[in-house]
């Protein structure tokens, strides 16, 4: 690793070092001792550990499903709703059972439980993709911005004012159907335009922030004396970039990913709920949108899937914050 | 002064005319065929639709369409589809492919309604925010101030629309406490508007002011161990007047600033309120013509947006340098 992260390495004032196995006081990455006082964080443990609920529940929604004995959109609107559209099992009007845990959607008659189950796949598969390319096509702008001094740096703050300006939620209802379009004639290929094209919005729109900070971040590293020296070693560009600069900058990363993540969850609710980008997938925000007129006779439809989100939002949010004072040297909890 | 007001200005310009080239570019050459838009392939045969591409114009390059867009605004033009042709005075954002009227019709009487929303909830941000902020600063330790961030936490977890959504259900629809048909214009009835926007203006500007809340504490707190605030309570000055004018006014800066920034999400929850609200505004009007693949409305829509946020952004930071006694820009 580089000379700076030596420096950096300060005195622990809340965890108190493992004393090695010869008794000396062992050197520890700022990386690791982060992640220590993240591990004795209860509440951010807790976060976690709900976080991990909802990542198992997305990964094994089918195995889930076949274990409730429901199926995903496998409702029969003539056999699973009577003549008022009312399913004929489960709330609104019977009691609970265990055919149908969360009940029938009226209407379709489609099973609620595998409905979540699912829909939490697609919020955490769209939020996390998303949020990845944002926070890589962040870092790479914001490296760009930061080290080359003129041009580049006007440029790309030219285009991260620019995409700052534009209403995000506007261009994504606009330019989704645009994408979608393409693929109409071809309804499998649909499905994934549409998913694909939720994921592409939310990219694009989420990576000025953490651009911004990065740059801000570099431009105060490049006159230290490390890169100064690989500068003077004639190391090239992209390795002082990537090989320097970048370990550097892992705490402000982490830190933006963590707390952009339940921020894109919302996101790709709300558009779900306005009917970007998802199609033939279960997806809590349309549910929502199923579900409004609802809320008086059957409001079950309507809060399953508003606190999943909600839960998920608010454990990310915290283990966000948790992340953020873990890195931060100042911050004594 | 003037020299930031020029460059603040001439870099205003350049972003607009990027966003007008984009969404002009986007209208043309973008994935979806604006006469397929138009006109479907069962409703109309290919020749049709190849008159319909003749008529616009599509296959000219970016600059000529551009330049006829931007004309069309200024002056007016003629635009025809196919053998029919409409008269669309200036301002003329194009002609709607759904109800063959000039957009700018369609739309000017919407923009009242959007920026009636968004300025209220603006409002209602600060107004909610920031006192709530001083207050935990004050008390800052205290068991009000830890519940009043803890608070904050809660409220800022539920995405805005659900928020919304769920104060419509609850307290218009349900209880029928708050008016359910949202929109009077301000020249109408003055009370009448507000009454009628008080809940949307509650309810989203409850949800965005937890961040602000909690921004003016930090901010509160940073500027009471400052040298100049100790020097005025050495003086013997009432707390009152510290806080109100010593304080506040550094604290305010930085607010001010984000609140600009903010401004562009603002205008994207009013989207989302006019819908769930039946406000008739812009966005409730883009999310129709989306719906029918209207593309001009779409553009002109998108476009509007974009200037308002600029000319928002814009203000902002003329205020900022006006607000803060050390930014004097030459």
């Amino acid at each position: 690793m580089t000379v700076s992260e030596v420096l950096i390495q300060g005195p622990d004032p809340e965890v108190n070092p493992e004393p090695s196995e010869s008794g000396e006081i062992a050197g520890r990455s700022p990386m690791r001792i982060a992640m220590d006082r993240l591990l004795s964080d209860k509440v951010a443990m807790i976060c976690a550990g709900i976080v991990l609920l909802f990542v198992l529940i997305a990964i094994f929604a089918p195995l889930l499903c076949k274990l409730f004995g429901v199926e995903v959109r496998a409702g029969d609107p003539v056999t699973d709703t009577d003549s008022f559209n009312y399913p004929v099992i489960g709330p609104p009007n019977y009691g609970f059972t265990w055919e149908a845990p969360l009940g029938l959607e009226p209407n379709s008659g489609n099973d609620l439980l595998a409905e979540w189950f699912y829909g939490a796949r697609t919020s955490l598969l769209v939020a996390s993709i998303a949020t990845i390319v944002s926070t890589v096509v962040g870092v790479v702008l914001g490296l760009i911005a930061g080290y080359s001094r003129g041009w580049g740096d006007r440029v790309v703050t030219f285009v991260t004012d620019l995409f700052l300006t534009l209403p995000f939620l506007l261009v994504a209802i606009a330019v989704s159907p645009m994408l979608v379009e393409r693929w109409r004639d071809n309804p499998s290929m649909l499905d994934d335009a549409s998913l694909i094209a939720l994921i592409v919005i939310l990219s694009v729109f989420g990576w000025m922030g953490l651009a911004r900070l990065i740059r801000g971040e570099v431009i105060s590293l490049r006159e230290r004396e490390f890169i100064e020296a690989a500068h003077v070693l004639g190391m090239p560009t992209h390795r002082i970039l990537f090989k320097e600069l970048l370990p550097n900058l892992v705490a402000p990363i982490v830190v933006s990913f963590s707390l952009s993540l339940p921020a894109t969850i919302a996101a790709e609710a709300t558009l779900a709920y306005l009917g970007v980008g998802v199609t033939g997938r279960p997806s809590w925000g349309q549910t929502i949108l199923r579900a409004q007129n609802w809320f008086d006779e059957y409001p079950l439809f309507l809060y399953a899937p508003i606190i999943g989100i909600v839960v998920l939002v608010f454990a990310l949010n915290l283990l966000g914050d948790a992340i953020r004072d873990a890195f931060d040297p100042k911050s004594f909890r | 002064m003037i020299g930031f007001v020029i460059r603040r200005l001439i870099s205003a310009v350049l972003v607009l005319f990027v966003i007008s080239v984009a969404v002009v570019a986007l209208f043309t050459y973008g994935p979806s065929d604006p006469a397929q838009a138009m006109c479907p392939e069962p409703k109309c045969t290919a020749e049709r639709q190849d008159a319909i591409r003749d008529a616009l114009n599509l296959d000219a390059p970016i600059q000529v369409q551009y330049a006829e867009y931007m004309s069309g605004i200024v002056n007016g033009r003629q635009i025809a589809f196919g053998s029919e042709a409409y008269d669309c005075d200036a301002p003329c954002f194009g002609v709607s492919f759904i109800y063959r009227v000039n957009v700018w019709d369609d739309i000017k009487d919407r923009i009242g309604p959007t920026v009636s929303v968004a300025v209220g909830a603006g409002a209602t941000i600060l107004l909610i925010g920031v006192p709530i902020g001083m207050f935990a600063a004050r008390r800052r330790g205290s068991a009000a101030d830890k519940a009043v961030i803890g608070a904050t936490l809660v409220i800022e977890s539920i995405p805005y629309y659900l928020f919304v959504l769920l104060a419509f259900l609850y307290l218009a629809a349900g209880a029928g406490i708050f008016p359910q048909e949202g929109y009077h214009p301000l020249t109408d009835s003055p009370l009448k508007w507000a009454w009628g926007l008080l809940l949307p203006w509650l309810a989203l500007g409850l949800v965005n002011s937890s961040k602000y809340a909690r921004f003016t504490r930090g901010s509160m707190i940073e500027a009471f161990n400052q040298d100049y605030v100790r020097t005025a309570r050495s003086k013997g000055l009432a707390e009152s007047r510290i806080v109100n004018k010593h304080a506040l006014r550094a604290a305010v800066v930085p607010i001010v600033t984000i609140f600009g920034i903010d401004f562009g999400s603002l205008l994207t929850g009013t989207i989302f309120t006019e819908l769930i609200f039946g406000i008739p505004g812009l966005g409730l009007r883009a999310l129709n013509a989306v719906g029918q693949s209207d593309l001009p409305v779409i553009e002109a829509t998108t476009l509007i947006s974009a200037l308002i946020i600029v000319i928002t952004n814009l203000l902002v930071d003329l205020f900022y340098s006006v607000l803060d006694p050390r930014v004097r820009l030459g």
